[in-house]
């Protein structure tokens, strides 16, 4: 009796530290600052400069052709990070934030993602301590530039293959999400060496998140549709 | 926001900004290359400090933002600790899972946590020296005349400015539709999510649009040009940098001596 007893309080409390889990992700996703140690630090921000450099490149020259595209850029990077900061519905009953990585690399493209992404995890970082500077590099490379390619590569091909809209939107963001995920993982554990165990933390907690960051953007983009088909031409998305 | 509530009342805002650039990225590197549990507790240690006694920064301020990053720096220095080992490998403690796989803590491992858990949390003491005294417009400013490029510097400003507005605005939407009873269940807090998202980037791009227009009409030329604001010499920031960077090299060595 006594022992059937003790079940009843860890099933849920084991049910309870899960999903604690996954709330906690939400600010796990970014690498903290001094986490990674100097050589993964700097390489990884090694790994960045040519995709910033690409990014920034044209970005000007979108700017040199209409000055406007300076301030619409600036909102749409503003938006980015409101995005990140607004809570997403989950299944679990707990909330967590949305990556915004699909939504954004389907509205922007992904070489101005990867800027608008850099000052953004800048802002993150030192306003709200989400992600470091030294880690700056790591989180730029698994959110503003592996996310964004998955994602904008995936929309573009299957809408070339002739794939319903709503399907394109949804796996684009979801395969983002994860991929996201993923190279986090995988930055994390290749330095300490427990890749497997990140991915199966990762696996548990992302997974359900990324089919609901990817129905969001679904939701999302139906409505842009309707009511904003001459922003997202403006933006040649459509 | 965040830090920036902070730093607007910090007594080091007038301070140039360049030299707390400077001081904690000094400090922040030190702490990450020396890789070293006892640094690493120092820079803690003496940037909170510093934080409280030059910035004059409430000691809950500086505790409660310390804590923003501590769910994550225990689960990863957890799995750095607890891990699959080797069926011969010595160990503290450890467990066999399913009869077939050996998990647990080795001496080695348990360093490598702590040392990574003291470091990390040193850099993050060091990076709030800068955060929680510089507001985000005097930074911004900085990195123009650390000869960050101009387009780059302008896109920040513009997108702080603009974080408040679609914040706002997202606030906003958010109390309206929760009002009449909104985000019910989980259908229904996707479907509203998704009229936020998307209301709120509507909003953002005509709010660009009508910036762009006002900025126009007032002869926009494709540049914003502000003056930065008079700052004291950072000559007391660079001084106190000193002396933590002291601090932390003595930690090192007197760490390196008892260790050896």
């Amino acid at each position: 009796m006594k022992q059937n007893r003790h079940n009843h309080v860890r099933l849920p409390a084991a049910i309870l530290a899960v999903l604690g889990l996954s709330t906690v992700s939400a600010s796990a996703m970014h690498i903290a600052e001094g986490y990674l140690p100097k050589v993964w630090a700097f390489g990884w921000m090694a790994v960045c400069i040519p995709f910033v450099a690409a990014g920034f490149l044209s970005i000007r020259k979108k700017v040199e052709r209409s000055p406007k595209a300076k301030v619409l850029l600036a909102m749409c990077g503003a938006f980015a990070f409101v995005l990140s900061a607004l809570k997403l519905p989950s299944i679990s009953g707990s909330c967590s934030h949305p990556t915004g990585v699909g939504l954004g690399a389907i509205l922007f493209g992904p070489t101005a993602t990867t800027v608008l992404g850099l000052i953004v995890l800048l802002f993150q970082a030192l306003l709200l301590a989400h992600g470091g500077l030294t880690t700056l590099g790591a989180n730029l490379f698994s959110m503003a530039i592996v996310g964004p390619l998955v994602s904008w590569g995936v929309y573009r091909g299957l809408k070339k293959a002739g794939a319903k809209p709503a399907v394109a939107v949804f796996c684009a963001a979801a395969l983002g999400d994860l991929l996201t995920y993923v190279t986090t993982s995988f930055q994390l554990g290749v330095v300490y060496g427990n890749i497997t165990e990140y991915l199966t933390i990762f696996a548990v907690t992302q997974i359900p998140l990324a089919i609901a960051e990817g129905l969001l953007t679904v939701v999302v983009f139906n409505v842009l549709e309707k009511y904003s088909a001459a922003e997202l031409r403006e933006l040649s998305v459509l | 926001m965040g830090t920036d509530r902070y730093a607007y009342l910090s007594r080091l805002r007038r301070v140039d900004p360049v030299a707390k650039v400077w001081t904690a990225l000094a400090v922040l590197l030190l702490c990450l290359f020396s890789e070293s549990i006892a640094v690493g507790l120092v820079t803690l240690v003496v940037m909170g400090v510093l934080n409280m006694a030059l910035g004059g920064q409430r000691p809950g301020t500086v505790l409660h933002f310390m804590k923003v990053p501590l769910a994550f720096l225990v689960i990863g220095c957890l799995t750095i600790v607890l891990r699959p080992l080797g069926a011969e490998e010595p160990a503290l403690w450890a467990v066999w899972l399913f009869g077939r796989f050996r998990w647990g803590i080795s001496g080695a491992y348990l360093r490598m946590g702590l040392m990574v858990f003291c470091k990390a949390m040193g850099a993050i003491s060091a990076m709030y020296f800068l955060a929680l005294n510089t507001p985000m417009t005097d930074l911004v400013l900085a990195l123009e005349r650390l000869h960050v490029p101009k387009l780059l510097v302008e896109l920040m400003e513009l997108i702080y400015r603009f974080i408040f507005v679609l914040m706002d605005a997202a606030g906003r939407i958010r109390v309206a539709q929760e009002s009449r009873l909104g985000y019910g269940s989980f259908r229904k807090s996707l479907d509203h999510m998704g009229d936020l998202v998307s209301l709120v980037f509507l909003r953002a791009w005509r709010k660009g649009d009508k910036v762009y227009t006002a900025l126009e009409s007032r002869g926009y030329d494709g540049s914003l040009t502000t003056l930065s604001a008079a700052y004291t010499g950072g000559a007391r920031v660079y001084a106190w940098g000193a002396a933590a960077i002291a601090l932390q090299a003595a930690a090192l060595l007197v760490e390196r001596r008892l260790l050896t």
